[in-house]
C-alpha cells in the first residue's frame, strides 16, 4: 500500500530513522498538543504534487496552523480528497538532497538513486545532467550500503557522509517492512552532517501483510484511511470506488477484465461507480462476500443498475447464480435492476436460475451493456 | 532464447497435487491432453492422486519420471521454497498460478530461476497453453483454439475474454502465455519476444497489458531493438483508473507519471504496435490482419 506520509514517517521513526516531530490531525477541529514551532502543515493523501497544489503550508503561530489545517483539509488534490494533515516541526537551515530505494522488477534487484539536490520531483531532477546518480544493487542491505557509498564517492561533505549514513540506515526498514519503494525527498542535510527525512514516500507490498505485524497493526488502526487494502485483507476481494457519482454498480471478477470494462463504459459515456475483483473462485459456496459487495455498492447514492460480469474459467456459474440470488435477498436496500453477463461452465443452469428470478442473462458483453443503457434511459424518463 | 513450446509429450509434474486446487486442475489438465507424470506433496503422504504417483519432493519425482516442467498449486507464503525445490531438481519450465506472492520472495525466485537457466512463468497467472496440445494451469478450454496468433497477457480474465472473442471470429492462438499481474515476475513480455520471433506457428502477436510498472514500455523497446517483424497488437486495461490504488493486481498501481496509460500507448505506438482502444477494436484489428493473412 501507498502509505500516507504521516504513517510512513511513524514507521520509519520506529525503525530509528530521523524524522521531524509531528502529529496527525484528521478532523480539522481541535489541534492536539504540538511539538515546538514553527511548523509545516502537510496534506495527507497518496498522490504526489501536494506542494504545487497548495497542500503544504509553513506556519509560525497556532492560529495560522489552525487555519492552514482548515483550508487544506477542504481541498481536493488531483481530484482526491485530503485525508487529514500532518503538522510537523520545520527543519531549520539545511540542504535538500534526495535518496530512494526501489524494487527494479525487470532486473530483479533494487534501484538506488541519490542526488545532492532535492525538494523537487525526481523527474525534474533527472532533467539536469549529472545530478542524479543511479545504481542497480542486489536485494540485500549490505549491497545497498555499498552501492550508496560508491554513488556518493565524488560528492562534497557534509552531503557525502550524510547520504552514505542515510543509505545504510534506510536499507534496513526497506527490507524489514518489505517495501517496493522508499523515497526520501527532500532528505535534509545539516552543516554538521546530520540528516532528517523531510518527506517519505513509502509503498509496501500488500502480499506480505500476513508476515508484517507493524503494517497489520497500522491497517487495523487506520482502516478508514486505507479502505481498499483493509477491504482486501478482511474480505479477500479488491474493491475501489472510481466515481462516487457513478450510476452503474459493477459486480465483476478478474482485475484486468474489470479495469477494461470500466474503460469501455466510460468511453461510451457511461458512469461506472466501482472497480471490483470479487474472485468468484474464492466464494466457496458462501454468499457473504457478495452480500458485502452489494452493501458497499448500495452506498453509492446514484446507483441505478448493477452489472454482473463473470467469465468463468473454472467457476461453476450455476452455483454462482444461486449465491448471487441469496446475496441480493440479503441486501434488500438495493432496489435496482440487475443485468448479468455470464459465460462459461454451468451457463445453462445459471440462465434458468436467474431467469426464474427475473434477471436476464446475456452471454455477450455488448448485449449486457445495451440492457444497462436501456435501464438507465428508462429511469431517466 | 527461452523455449516455452510444450506438447503432448512434455512430462509435467504438479506440486501441491493433494490440495483442492491441485487435484481439480490435475484432472482438467489431463482431460485437455497434458502429460502429467507425477505429483509432489511434502506433507500429505499420499501414494497417488487419481493414478498419478505422488513424491515428497521434486528431486524424487524427477528421478522417477523424467519430468521437465512443473505446475505449482502451492500457497503464496510457501511458493518461494517450492520454486527452489523445482529448480534444484533440474525442472526447466515452472508455472505458478498462485496469487499473492510477496514481492521480495519474487525477487529471490527470479534470481534463482535465472541463475539455473529455468523459465519461470508467473506468479498470478492462469498459466500457459499450446491450444490443441497441452496446457499448464487453468486457461479455460472455451477460449483455446489453435491458430497463428501468439498471446501474452498480464490478466487472466481479460485474456479469456479476448481469446473467446477471437475464437468466435475463427482466430486461434499458437502459444498463449499468461505472464501474470505481479510487478516482479518470472518472465516479462519482452523476454518472450525472441521465442515468438523464431516460432514458425506464430504469425502475429497480441499482448494484453495493463497500467502500472513499465513492462509494456520495455516490450516496445525490445520490439524495436530485435526488429521483430511480425504484426503486433496491444490491448491495455486501466486507462481510467485512479492514481495511488492497486487495481486488483499488485502490479496495477499508478503513482505520479509512473505506470500510466498514456506513456504505454506512446511507447508501443512508437515501436509500430497497433494499440487497440477496446476489445471490439482489438477483435476488428486482429480480424482484419487475419483475413488478409489467410487469403494470401
Amino acid at each position: 500500500m501507498y502509505l500516507f506520509e504521516h504513517d510512513a514517517k511513524e514507521l520509519l521513526a520506529a525503525a530509528g530513522i530521523p524524522t521531524p516531530a509531528g502529529v496527525l490531525v484528521e478532523d480539522g477541529g481541535v489541534l492536539p498538543s504540538l511539538p515546538p514551532g514553527p511548523w509545516v502543515v502537510k496534506a495527507q493523501l497518496a498522490v504526489g504534487g501536494r506542494g504545487k497544489a497548495g497542500g503544504i503550508r509553513k506556519t509560525a503561530t497556532l492560529d495560522d496552523a489552525r487555519s492552514a489545517v482548515a483550508d487544506i483539509s477542504r481541498k481536493l488534490i488531483r481530484e482526491l480528497p485530503v485525508r487529514g494533515c500532518r503538522i510537523e516541526q520545520q527543519i531549520g537551515s539545511a540542504r535538500e538532497t534526495y535518496l530512494s530505494l526501489m524494487v527494479d522488477a525487470a532486473a530483479a534487484g533494487v534501484r538506488v538513486l541519490v542526488a545532492p539536490q532535492g525538494g523537487v520531483d525526481i523527474e525534474t531532477l533527472s532533467t539536469q545532467p549529472g545530478i542524479v546518480h543511479s545504481m542497480l544493487c542486489d536485494p540485500t542491505p549490505a549491497a545497498i550500503s555499498a552501492g550508496v557509498r560508491s554513488l556518493c564517492a565524488n560528492l562534497a561533505e557534509p552531503v557525502r557522509g550524510a547520504l552514505i549514513n542515510a543509505g545504510e540506515a534506510l536499507a534496513r526498514p526497506f527490507f524489514a517492512y518489505e517495501c517496493t519503494l522508499l523515497e526520501i525527498n527532500p532528505l535534509f542535510v545539516r552543516a554538521d552532517g546530520s540528516w532528517v527525512a523531510g518527506d517519505a514516500k513509502m509503498i509496501t507490498d500488500d502480499n506480505a501483510l500476513e508476515r508484517q505485524p507493524a503494517l497489520r497493526a497500522l491497517l487495523a488502526a487506520r482502516a478508514h484511511a486505507y479502505t481498499e487494502v483493509a477491504l482486501k485483507a478482511e474480505h479477500g476481494c479488491d474493491y475501489v470506488v472510481v466515481d462516487s457519482a457513478g450510476d452503474i454498480g459493477l459486480l465483476t471478477t478478474g482485475a484486468g477484465l474489470s479495469m477494461m470494462l470500466i474503460d469501455e463504459l466510460r468511453a461510451a459515456g457511461l458512469k461506472p461507480y466501482n472497480f471490483l475483483d470479487v474472485r468468484t473462485g474464492g466464494l466457496r459456496g458462501d454468499p457473504a462476500r457478495l452480500v458485502h459487495v452489494l452493501n458497499w455498492i448500495a452506498e453509492g447514492s446514484h446507483i441505478k443498475v448493477i452489472l454482473v460480469n463473470v467469465f468463468a474459467g473454472i467457476t461453476d456459474l450455476g452455483e454462482f447464480s444461486r449465491l448471487l440470488l441469496a446475496a441480493i435477498a440479503r441486501a434488500p436496500q438495493l432496489k435496482v435492476p440487475v443485468v448479468a453477463r455470464l459465460i462459461g461452465n454451468g451457463i445453462e443452469t445459471a440462465q434458468q436460475v436467474l431467469g426464474d428470478a427475473g434477471i436476464a442473462v446475456e452471454t455477450e458483453l455488448e448485449a449486457a451493456v445495451v440492457r444497462v443503457k436501456r435501464h438507465l434511459a428508462e429511469q431517466r424518463a | 532464447m527461452m523455449d516455452v513450446r510444450i506438447d503432448r509429450s512434455t512430462r509435467v509434474l504438479v506440486q501441491g497435487i493433494t490440495g483442492r486446487a491441485g487435484r481439480q486442475h490435475t484432472k482438467l489438465m489431463r482431460e485437455y491432453g497434458t502429460h502429467i507424470v507425477a505429483g509432489v506433496s511434502p506433507t500429505a503422504g499420499a501414494s497417488d492422486v487419481d493414478g498419478v504417483p505422488v513424491f515428497s519432493d521434486c528431486g524424487a519425482a524427477v528421478a522417477a519420471t523424467g519430468a521437465t516442467a512443473s505446475v505449482l498449486f502451492v500457497g503464496a507464503m510457501q511458493l518461494l521454497d517450492a520454486i527452489r525445490d523445482a529448480v534444484e531438481a533440474g525442472i526447466k519450465l515452472i508455472v505458478t498460478p498462485t496469487e499473492g506472492m510477496p514481492v521480495h520472495d519474487a525477487l529471490a525466485a527470479r534470481r534463482l530461476t535465472r541463475a539455473a537457466g529455468a523459465i519461470w512463468i508467473g506468479a498470478s497467472t492462469p498459466g500457459m497453453a499450446v491450444p490443441g496440445a497441452a496446457k499448464l494451469g487453468f486457461l479455460p478450454s472455451s477460449a483455446l483454439l489453435p491458430g497463428p496468433l501468439g498471446i501474452m497477457s498480464k490478466s487472466g480474465t481479460l485474456s479469456y475474454e479476448a481469446g473467446y472473442r477471437l475464437a468466435q471470429h475463427g482466430i486461434g492462438a499458437s502459444v498463449w502465455i499468461g505472464v501474470g499481474g505481479d510487478p516482479v515476475k518470472g518472465t516479462r513480455f519482452g523476454e518472450l519476444l525472441p521465442f515468438y520471433a523464431q516460432d514458425t506457428q506464430t504469425k502475429a502477436l497480441l499482448i494484453i497489458g495493463e497500467i502500472g510498472g513499465n513492462e509494456e514500455e520495455e516490450f516496445a523497446a525490445t520490439v524495436a531493438t530485435l526488429r521483430f517483424a511480425k504484426p503486433v497488437f496491444a490491448l491495455i486495461a486501466g486507462k481510467s483508473s485512479p492514481e495511488g490504488v492497486s487495481m486488483g493486481h499488485a502490479g496495477a498501481l499508478v503513482h505520479g507519471s509512473h505506470g500510466g496509460y498514456a506513456a504505454k500507448q506512446a511507447a508501443l505506438e512508437r515501436a509500430g504496435i497497433r494499440v487497440c482502444a477496446s476489445l471490439d477494436d482489438m477483435a476488428a484489428a486482429v480480424g482484419h490482419w487475419h483475413a488478409g493473412n489467410t487469403t494470401n
